[in-house]
């Protein structure tokens, strides 16, 4: 049961770890973590999607991870002040405008900055950025794994993706 | 800055770049790509982001990481029987992750083009129902083991198990005895795809269990994984047959042999 249900996601679940943690000793250690939870909880699947119900498992498991031995290193946005979210949601990590259309050429960053960038941004809009590139999951199942209403979904995705834009384009 | 796009047409940009409009609503955007210069600069930059999130280097697991989470679940349940199928597992999942990178360029080319020509657009409409087709009959594949056990009809016996098709369905495939070739019997499901009921006849390999979905002739999918499972489709003069298992590719594709051989001609009444 558990080897059909979570060890055919394993790569996709390393990779959700690695991204959410930033490295890869730390996803081991998740990845591991969320392997054992998932194997003692394999009783209570009752989901068709069990690459969802895999990368759930992860998620959570990265984030509790995060918040206790590092949790100075993540930020999520619901710890911010009103006035922070508002300024970060309409003006971008650095108080940058976003670049207009003319001054916008195609990216030409390297690897490192884009995961640079990645990793400067808040988990929330990280995680729905991660789930939807990296593991080509769709609306409906990002949604499932990240607890929150599609619309929500949506609304991180477009505005992480606005984020990253203006960070890589502050390198400059 | 000079245009601040309005939030809801960003969000909507941010869906079409996602293949997640409605067709409608995806034919509408296109029509206003073309003629909006703001917005298709804005689009570009969004395709461009993708492009250079994607071309990422991608983690692979570490050698060893198997190892050791079986070794912590076996300590976390000393008492758990042998979990066949675990020594094969490694292989397994390396493949998709191999697969999803040319679903990927597939997918970042089909989105490119449909800005050009809306025509792309029905293209990307077929190829999203044959997708739905191959996920519900693999989620079919995965309730089916899920179950106390995937079939509803259990016989190793073929004249059982197609004339329970044939009473249950309008159209039902035959049903070969394939356990010469490696292949045993062990029964037979209806599953539904889309809203119609389809014949699935179950087969063991070793101790793995392949599902072979039967739907009327062209719906064939492409061969491909889906959470993890090996799906692989083919058609003759009557159906189209779509097999999925966590058996290799390889063991597919000689169970397709096995089945278009083994599948006698149909019988005339």
């Amino acid at each position: 049961m558990f080897d059909e249900v979570f060890l055919p996601h394993m790569a996709e679940a390393y990779r959700l770890a690695q991204w959410l943690t930033g490295n890869a000793y730390d996803a081991e250690d998740v990845v591991q973590d969320a392997a054992l939870r998932a194997f003692r909880g394999i009783k209570s699947f009752g989901a068709v999607n069990a690459r969802a119900w895999s990368l759930t498992i992860v998620r959570n498991t990265a984030y509790s991870w995060l918040l206790k031995n590092k949790s100075k290193a993540v930020v999520f946005t619901d710890d911010l002040s009103p006035a922070e979210q508002q300024k970060l949601e309409h003006e971008g990590l650095h108080g940058a405008s976003v670049e207009t259309p003319e001054e916008i050429a195609l990216f030409k960053a390297d690897a490192e900055d884009v995961q640079r960038a990645l990793a400067q941004l808040p988990a929330h809009f990280r995680e729905v950025i991660v789930l939807r590139e990296m593991n080509q999951l769709n609306y409906r199942d990002i949604a499932e794994i990240t607890n929150v209403p599609i619309g929500t979904v949506m609304s991180r995705l477009s505005r992480g993706r606005q984020l990253l834009i203006t960070l890589l384009g502050d390198r400059k | 800055m000079i245009a601040s796009m309005k939030d809801n047409d960003e969000l909507q940009m941010n869906a079409y770049c996602d293949g997640e409009l409605d067709p409608a609503s995806a034919i509408e955007f296109e029509r206003r790509l073309a003629a909006d210069e703001t917005l298709k600069a804005q689009y570009n930059r969004l395709l461009s982001l993708r492009r250079t999130v994607r071309s990422l280097p991608q983690f692979g697991v570490p050698a060893g990481l198997q190892a050791r989470i079986q070794s912590a679940l076996d300590a976390d349940r000393p008492s758990q029987v042998d979990r066949p199928g675990w020594a094969s597992r490694p292989v397994q999942a390396g493949r998709p992750r191999q697969r999803s990178w040319s679903f990927q360029a597939l997918a970042a080319a089909a989105v490119f083009g449909a800005v050009i020509s809306s025509s792309v657009m029905l293209t990307m409409e077929r190829y999203d129902r044959q997708e739905d087709v191959a996920r519900a009959v693999v989620a079919g594949h995965i309730r089916g083991l899920l179950a106390p056990q995937p079939f509803d009809v259990a016989s190793s016996d073929r004249h059982t198990v197609k004339p329970w098709f044939t009473s249950h369905l309008p159209l039902s495939p035959q049903v070969p005895d394939l356990a010469a070739q490696g292949f045993v019997l062990e029964g037979g499901r209806v599953d539904v795809v889309g809203h119609d009921p389809v014949a699935t006849i179950v087969y063991k390999h070793a101790k793995h269990t392949v599902s072979l979905t039967t739907l009327p002739r062209g719906q064939s999918v492409s061969d491909q994984a889906i959470a993890g499972y090996n799906v692989r489709s083919w058609s003759d003069a009557e159906f189209t047959y779509i097999a999925v298992s966590d058996i290799s590719s390889e063991d597919l594709a000689s169970f397709e042999r096995a089945f278009s051989e083994g599948s006698p001609a149909p019988e005339i009444k």
